[in-house]
Order: structure tokens, then sequence, then C-alpha cells
């Protein structure tokens, strides 16, 4: 029912698309693959008129589709849900759903026909939702599907979806595939990207591998595994598994007590116990939002605990801030690249120093000796493949496994003693997954302590050697990596079986 | 204890071919140039209507708008004697854009910087020299602490926008009671008196009229202010916290210290700026005095894109706008206000990114940056 003929795209001298085939047809889920910078996401920019495509045609049911811009591809029944959302906070969901495209005569908007019509479709698809809630309290899950709700509310036939699950839980993704493979059974056809082959394996009915800008293969799901579509991808064999050597763990590098922290929106850290030693990597699992993020600032000096105590090597460090806690050894990935790993409008250059500028080897009195600077980038870039591989590129220019890759090439410079990595491999491909959990077992080999905090609870198994679990702003439970179950570990999730607990509660305000 | 060592580098590593340096700024300047420069051809045809709806010659008017901003020495120096002091309010807006800031104070600044020089110009004692010295260090430390006040606000959360604008009309107000009362002089144009001759800033001469080196260390303030920005770890914190304040929290740099210098400074380029009007131009503060010199400062820094080779070029198109416009209704009878109307026209569509966007197409989304205003009203 669609048909992408031949398109090419360039950036400057980046070819982001060089004469892209893609078939879709009607009724089917078909997955996107390829990695960092493969070109994917503008290949569907270019489908929904946001890019103009150099070269090439489109044709929706054999007629050429004409799509110059959004409204076009939405006039031709293509939706799209975008990785940042475009919400307005303030407004309903029913207004958001309707918004631009109102019911109801002239300037008045019929709000009561607008949730109707939104109550009608959340039932028909089983998206649930409550159209009259205010869309800036709802979760990233809920808020997609308002997304989701808005391309249907326009009648869309053909959905894209760009990398919908890297921002859910994995609850919230089995409930979307749900959705999903309800819609293709409605006849509509969907086109999914994602960096989970797991995921892409369960969902989808065929997939086309793009790499550099060109379709390598189109595979039919049920005929193809994990290993293939790696190779696929990255043009090589991909460890999917990789091995972690025997380390003996040896002194404790860093030790919180008690540790309660504010968020946002109240306590989000209710008093936190744990210790990490050198040569092991300390998994911290749980759902998004159980207080993670506000652990990891509170530790790496980005926001100052409420009570509680930091020790690096046996220092008081709890009220030092993050440069002064980089000084003493500690690096620190954070979970939002965008926000606060990088500055977009920067240079790749500028950004390698962000925490480290004021070194006598990047800046003088106060001075900047940028060659030294753009010499430790141009060094971090080549030691870790980033591309493209320019210093003085824009940080926004790059795709975003490859300014993931920047972040920590900035931050495993220099042999840390102490890692705190938050989700380091979010939205990343699986060649870079594979590089960069390399590099999280290199340096534990080397001695250094870690904390891994992910959602991904295959990634935690993988590397940690101890597991805790997160959940209300508390550990709820922690075990050796060697004697973890999925079953464990996930109620403890859910809050449940807790050691505190002999037995679990049931306590039905839980989902799991 | 810490093995955080980050292993040495060689310089020569990261040096760059003089090549690779000249593309790169031809092609960063190219799009810098290219929205006024779309903006102003569309300034020029709407003022094509306006020129032939008064009943004159579209050349002979453009022509004389020509001759009076830059056709001989009088001209070009009507034209830098306009643009001195919008040099020093375009950075007082420029160098806080780049902080994050929106800096709508550079009018009160500059007055206050105003009456300093010329407090310091008729009651220092000593020679004329070192008494303007002293007179224009006071004007900038005088606009230093009328943009550090807006900064200490904005650290206890008071939104810069409302309180410069609030401390342009007390920093206005107080310069023309003090201009009155305690350093009033004799004269008909009610104000102060002149600062002694020895004081007043000497002219550029060579025919450039009333021209004064202040034009100059306008230049050093820009050159000054580009190195500040770009070349010091304190310009970078400085952007840093401009650009993305989450990733400045991470990296350890305060936002409120930031924050706060950067207004400071912008303040203090416009007090410089006053000082130098005051010293060079008037020799004394009169009341009414010069005014809008701060609020064009606002449009001179779009023009240009915040930075500070723009504002210079800004500040002398402003300047010589203003210079031709009196030529051309000199010679053909169109009025002054045609020239308002050209800057209106050029400043709407240096900020209307998204219109010219639309006519250059997609590709100029990057051009624009540096000109959004969002940004600096955001936070
Ligand atoms: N607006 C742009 N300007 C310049 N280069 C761009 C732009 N958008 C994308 N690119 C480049 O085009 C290439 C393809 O990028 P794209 O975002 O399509 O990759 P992707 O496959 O979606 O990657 P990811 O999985 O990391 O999201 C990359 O090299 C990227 O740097
Ligand atoms: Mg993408």
């Amino acid at each position: 029912m669609l048909e992408m003929r031949g398109v090419t795209k360039a950036f400057g001298s980046t070819v982001a698309n060089d004469s892209i085939d893609l078939e879709l047809r009607k009724g089917e889920i078909h997955g996107l693959l390829g990695e960092n910078g493969a070109g994917k996401s503008t290949l569907v920019k270019i489908l929904y008129g946001l890019y103009k495509a150099d070269e090439g045609e489109i044709y929706i049911d054999g007629e050429p589709a004409g799509i110059t811009t959004p409204s076009d591809a939405v006039d031709r029944g293509i939706g799209m849900v975008h990785q940042h959302f475009m919400l307005v906070p303030t407004l309903s969901v029913a207004e958001n759903v309707v918004l631009g495209a109102e019911p109801g005569q002239g300037p008045r908007l019929d709000i009561a026909a607008a949730e109707r019509a939104v109550r009608d479709l959340s039932e028909r698809y089983g998206l649930r939702v409550d159209p009259t809630a205010n869309v800036g309290h709802l979760s990233v899950g809920v808020q997609q599907r308002v997304e989701v709700l808005k391309t249907l509310y326009r009648d869309a036939r053909i959905l894209v979806l760009d990398e919908p699950t890297a921002v859910l839980t994995p609850q919230e993704t089995d409930e979307l595939f749900t959705v999903l493979r309800g819609f293709v059974d409605e006849g509509l056809s969907i086109i999914l990207i994602t960096h989970k082959l797991g995921e892409l394996l369960g969902v989808s009915d065929r997939i086309t591998v793009i790499r550099d800008g060109k379709v390598v293969d189109t595979v039919v799901t049920s005929e193809t595994d994990e290993a293939e579509l790696a190779r696929l991808m990255v043009g090589r064999e991909v460890v999917l598994q990789v091995a972690k050597e025997d380390v003996e763990a040896g002194d404790v590098r860093m030790e919180a007590s008690d540790l309660i922290v504010d968020g946002a929106s109240g306590e989000a850290v209710s008093g936190v116990g744990l210790e990490i030693r050198s040569g092991e990597i300390l998994g911290v699992a749980g759902v998004d939002g159980n207080g993670q993020v506000e652990l990891a600032e509170a530790l790496a000096g980005v926001r100052q605990p409420r009570s509680g105590r930091i020790e690096l090597a046996g220092e008081d460090v709890t009220a030092l801030d993050s440069a002064a806690m980089r000084a003493r050894g500690l690096a620190y990935v954070p979970e939002d690249r965008g926000g606060k790993g990088l500055v977009g409008e920067f240079t790749l250059a500028e950004n390698f120093v962000l925490k480290t500028y004021r070194r006598s080897m990047f800046s003088k009195i106060g001075w900047l000796l940028r060659n030294a600077i753009r010499a430790f980038a141009r060094r971090r870039i080549d030691a870790f493949d980033v591309r493209p591989p320019n210093p003085q590129a824009s940080a926004a220019s790059l795709s975003g496994g490859n300014q993931q890759k920047v972040i920590v090439a900035r931050e495993l410079a220099g042999e840390p003693d102490v890692l705190i990595a938050n989700q380091p491999t979010r939205g990343v491909d699986v060649g870079a997954i594979e590089f960069i959990h390399g590099q999280l077992l290199e340096q534990r080999e080397r001695g250094a302590a870690i904390l891994l905090i992910s959602l991904e609870l295959d990634e935690i198994r993988q590397l940690a050697d101890r597991i805790a679990v997160m959940y209300d702003g508390r550990i709820v439970g922690e075990i050796d990596a060697a004697d973890a179950t999925d079953e464990q570990l996930g109620l403890w999730m859910a809050g449940r079986g807790g050691p505190d607990e002999d037995q679990p509660t049931g306590d039905d305000r839980v989902r799991s | 204890m810490s093995g955080d060592e980050i292993e040495e580098v060689d310089e020569a590593e990261g040096r760059r071919s003089i090549g690779e340096i000249l593309r790169e700024q031809v092609v960063a300047a190219g799009r810098a140039l290219i929205f006024p420069a779309v903006a102003l051809a569309i300034a020029l045809l709407v003022g094509v209507v306006v020129i032939l709806i008064t009943g004159n010659s579209v050349i002979e008017a453009y022509a004389a708008l020509l001759r009076g901003g830059f056709g001989s020495r009088q001209a070009l120096g009507r034209t830098i004697s306009n643009a001195t002091p919008l040099i020093f309010t375009g950075l007082a807006v420029a160098i806080p854009f780049r902080g994050g800031l929106f800096n709508i104070g550079g009018e009160g600044q500059l007055f206050i910087g105003a009456i300093a020089g010329v407090w310091i110009g008729l009651t220092m004692p000593g020679p004329g020299p070192l008494v303007a010295f002293v007179a224009i260090i006071v004007a900038g430390l005088a606009g230093w602490i009328w943009g550090a006040i807006p900064g200490l606000l904005k650290i206890w959360g008071a939104h810069e926008v409302i309180t410069t604008i609030m401390l342009n009309f007390i920093g206005i107000n107080l310069t023309f009671w003090l201009a009155k009362n305690p350093l009033s002089g004799e004269g008909a144009v009610p104000g102060t008196g002149f600062v002694p001759e020895g004081v007043r800033l000497t002219r550029l001469g060579g025919g450039l009229g009333a021209a004064h080196y202040g034009f100059v260390l306008g230049i050093v303030a820009a050159i000054v202010a580009y190195i500040l920005i770009w070349r010091t770890t304190k310009g970078y914190e400085l952007r840093t916290v401009g650009q993305a304040p989450g990733a400045a929290r991470y990296a350890g740099m305060s936002v409120a210290a930031n924050s706060f210098l950067a207004i400071a400074l912008g303040g203090m380029f416009a007090g410089l700026g006053g000082g130098l009007e005051s010293l060079g131009t008037f020799g004394k503060v009169s009341v009414p005095f010069i005014s809008n010199l701060g609020f064009n400062g606002i449009g001179v820094a779009l023009l240009g894109r915040n930075h500070p080779a723009g504002v210079v070029l800004g500040a002398i198109f402003f300047g010589g706008l203003a210079a031709g416009a009196q030529q051309m209704q000199f010679s053909t009878g169109v009025p002054l206000d045609l020239a308002d109307v050209l800057l209106a026209i050029v400043l709407l569509f240096v900020t209307a990114t998204k219109l010219v966007e639309y006519l250059l197409g997609r590709r100029a989304r990057t051009f624009a940056a540096g000109t959004r205003l969002e940004k600096g009203l955001a936070g």
C-alpha cells in the first residue's frame, strides 16, 4: 500500500539515505532496523514531509503521494509518533488529540464532542486514557498513547513509530505492542523503528535492515533470528552476550548511607544505603521513576541530598558538587543525554571538556587552550568510533547513539575510580551496546567500582555482580547476580516480596 | 588517591590548517549574513512602495540614503558617531543573551553610565586625560551595578525582563533628577554643565566631524567581548548556562553566578556607552537626554545575531540608516520616518525567523540559530 523507491537524501557530505526502496503491505508491522546514524529517522521524516528527498518517489496505493509537508502526509493517511512528543502539557488529553483538527463549526471548540471521540477511539483500540486528564500530569507511557490517538483521530492508515519503546517500561511496551497488533488486525499498516532486536522479532511481520543509508535486506521475521539481524545491521558478527571475566571485588570505593533525596515532586529517595567495591558492578533494577535518577544525581554530586552521607574512598563527599566529584575520580553518565549530558549547539570538542575545562591541560589562567581541547576530542572520537569523526561538528547534528558514545567516551577518559552509569545504552544500536558493555566490563576488570542503573533487566543480569532493586525510593531487595531469578526481581520491581515482608501483601493498588 | 589523570595530549594534534579555519569562517559568516541580507532586501522592496506613495523617485531617494550614510567624509562621520553608542548597547543585549538572559535594561544602564561619567568629569580635579579615563571607568562601573541589580533579583526568582524594564524608569528619572539638581549647570538647556574641554573625548578628525575615539573603544570592546565569550573558561561557562542549564548543573557550573555575571557585564557595556556618549558627543547630560539608544541596542544585537562582530556591523547599519535618512529628507522630501519604517521591517524579518526560513527553504533553519528570541525569554 506504500512504496518508497530510490529515496536519497544528503546532508552536506553525509548521505543519510542512499537510494532506499521500501515496501509496506496492508496489515503488516514492518520493522526498520539499523545502526545509529544509519538513516532510519531521516527516511521516515521524508515520508512524513519533514524533510524533502533529493531523489526518489513515494507511492501510496500505486499513486504518487506528492507529500511535501506534514499536513500532506496526514491527508494521505500517514500518522507519526515522534521520539520526542509534540504535546501541549497544559491542555487536556482531548484538547491535544483534536488540536489542529477540532470538531464543531466556527471558532468554538466543541469539547464534549472531542472527549466523546477520544473516548470512542480509546475504547475501540484498547488505549486506556482519561480524555479529561491534563497531559502534563501523565506518565510518558500514557503520553505516548495520546500521540497514537492523535494519529488515529486523523484517520491514519499508516502509522510510523520512531523508537517508541525507548521510553517505556517492559510492561508498557507489551501493552503498546498488543495495541499495535490490534491495529493491523483492523487493516492499518505500521512502520516501527527500534533498536531492540527481541521486540522486533516478537511483534513485526517483516524487517528491513539499513546500513550506512542503504537497504541491506528485507527479511521475513519468522525466518530470522537475533544473530542474523545483528550481522546484517553491523556487517560483521556481533557478540550479543559479552564475556565476563571473574574479578575479585576489592575495597569499598563508594559508600552511601541513609540517603534521603528530594526530586521535583517531593521525596524521591527515602533512605537508601549502598556500597560499591572496586572491580564490581552493582546493578540497580527497577521500573522508571522509582528514584533512580535522583539517587544517581545525589551520588554524582549533581543533586544535594536532604540528609544522609556519601563517602568516596573513605572521605566524606556529601557536600561536594559534580566538578569536585569528578576531580576525585567519579564519572557519571546521566540518563538524559540531550538535556544534561551534552550541549546541543556546542561542538563535540567543547562537549568533551564539559567537566574538565578547568584542568591545566585544557585551560591556563582562564584561557581555553582550544588546540589541546580539539586534540583530546579527536583522540576520544577515534577511540570510540564516534561518527562523524569531526570535533567541530555540533553535538545536536549527531544521531542519538553517537551522542551517547560521546558522553561515555568523555566520562571514561582518565580511568575513573567510580562510575555511575544511568541507562548508558538507551537508544543505542546493538553494535554500540556491545561496545559500551565491553567498556564497562573493561573498567571493572581494571578495578573501577561501577553502579549501573538500567530499566532493562537483561542488561543488568548480563553485567552486574550484585543486583539491587529500587521501588518507591527504597532498595527493596538485593541479591547476588548468580542467585537472581527473573521472578524474584520482577516481584521486587512491583514492590512486593521485599525483605521486610514475609509474604507478598497482595496490594491491589500495585499493578504489575 | 585518584586515578583521574587524563592522558597528556599533544597540542599540535588539535591544530587546524589555515585553510580549514578560513573555510569555516567564510561559511559561518555567509550563514550569519544571509538572514539580515534577505531581511534588508524585503525592507527595501517595501520601502519602494512607501517612496512611490510619497511621489518621489525611488532611485533618487535610495541614492540619497546611501550618500547620506556613506557617501562622504562628513556622512561617514555622522554614521560613526551614531554607531558608537549602539555598539555598546548592542553588546549589552548580546552578552546577556549568550548567557540565556534578555536584557531590556540597556536604556537605564546607559543613562546611569552617562550621568556617572559626567559627574566625574565635572567634579574630579586633575589632568584632563586622567579625568576622562576615570570617568569612563566609573561609567562602566555604574552600568555594571545597574545590571547587577536585576542579576541579583534573578537569583531570587524575579524575571529579568520585568526587572530591567522597571530599572529603566528608575535609571532614567534618577539621571534627570541628578542632572537638574545636584549637578545642574547654567545655560538655556536644562541639565548638567559642560565638562571641561580637556575631559572631552578627542575627535577622530580627518573630516569625520563629530565622530570621536569612542568608536575605536567600541571596536575594542567588541573584540574584548568576543575573547571573553569564546576564548575563556568564564565565557565557556556563561554559554553553557545560556544554552543548556541542565548540562551546566550536571557539569558543576553555577547557573545563578553565571546569569548574574552575564547581565552585569551587559550593564557595564551599556554604562560605558552612556559615558562615552556624554563625555564625547555631548559633553553634558541634558534633560531630556539622548534617548532610545538602549532600546535600539536590542535591534542591533538581533541584527548582529548576538555576535560581537555582528553587533559592530549592525550598529554601523543602524547609524548609517539614520544618517542617510536625513540626507534623503533633505534632497528628496521623503520623510525621515521612512528610515524607521525600513528599520522596523528589517527587524521584523530578522526576528520572524520562521517566515524567512520559509522563504529560503528549510535549509535556512540552522542560519537562524542565535537570533531566536524564545530562548532568551524562556528561563
Ligand atoms: N539535520 C541534519 N543535519 C545534518 N546531518 C544530519 C541531520 N539529520 C541527520 N543527519 C545525519 O544523517 C545520518 C542519519 O541520521 P538519522 O537520524 O536518520 O539516523 P538514525 O538511523 O535514526 O540513527 P539513531 O538510531 O541513532 O536514531 C547521521 O549521520 C546524522 O548525523
Ligand atoms: Mg533516529
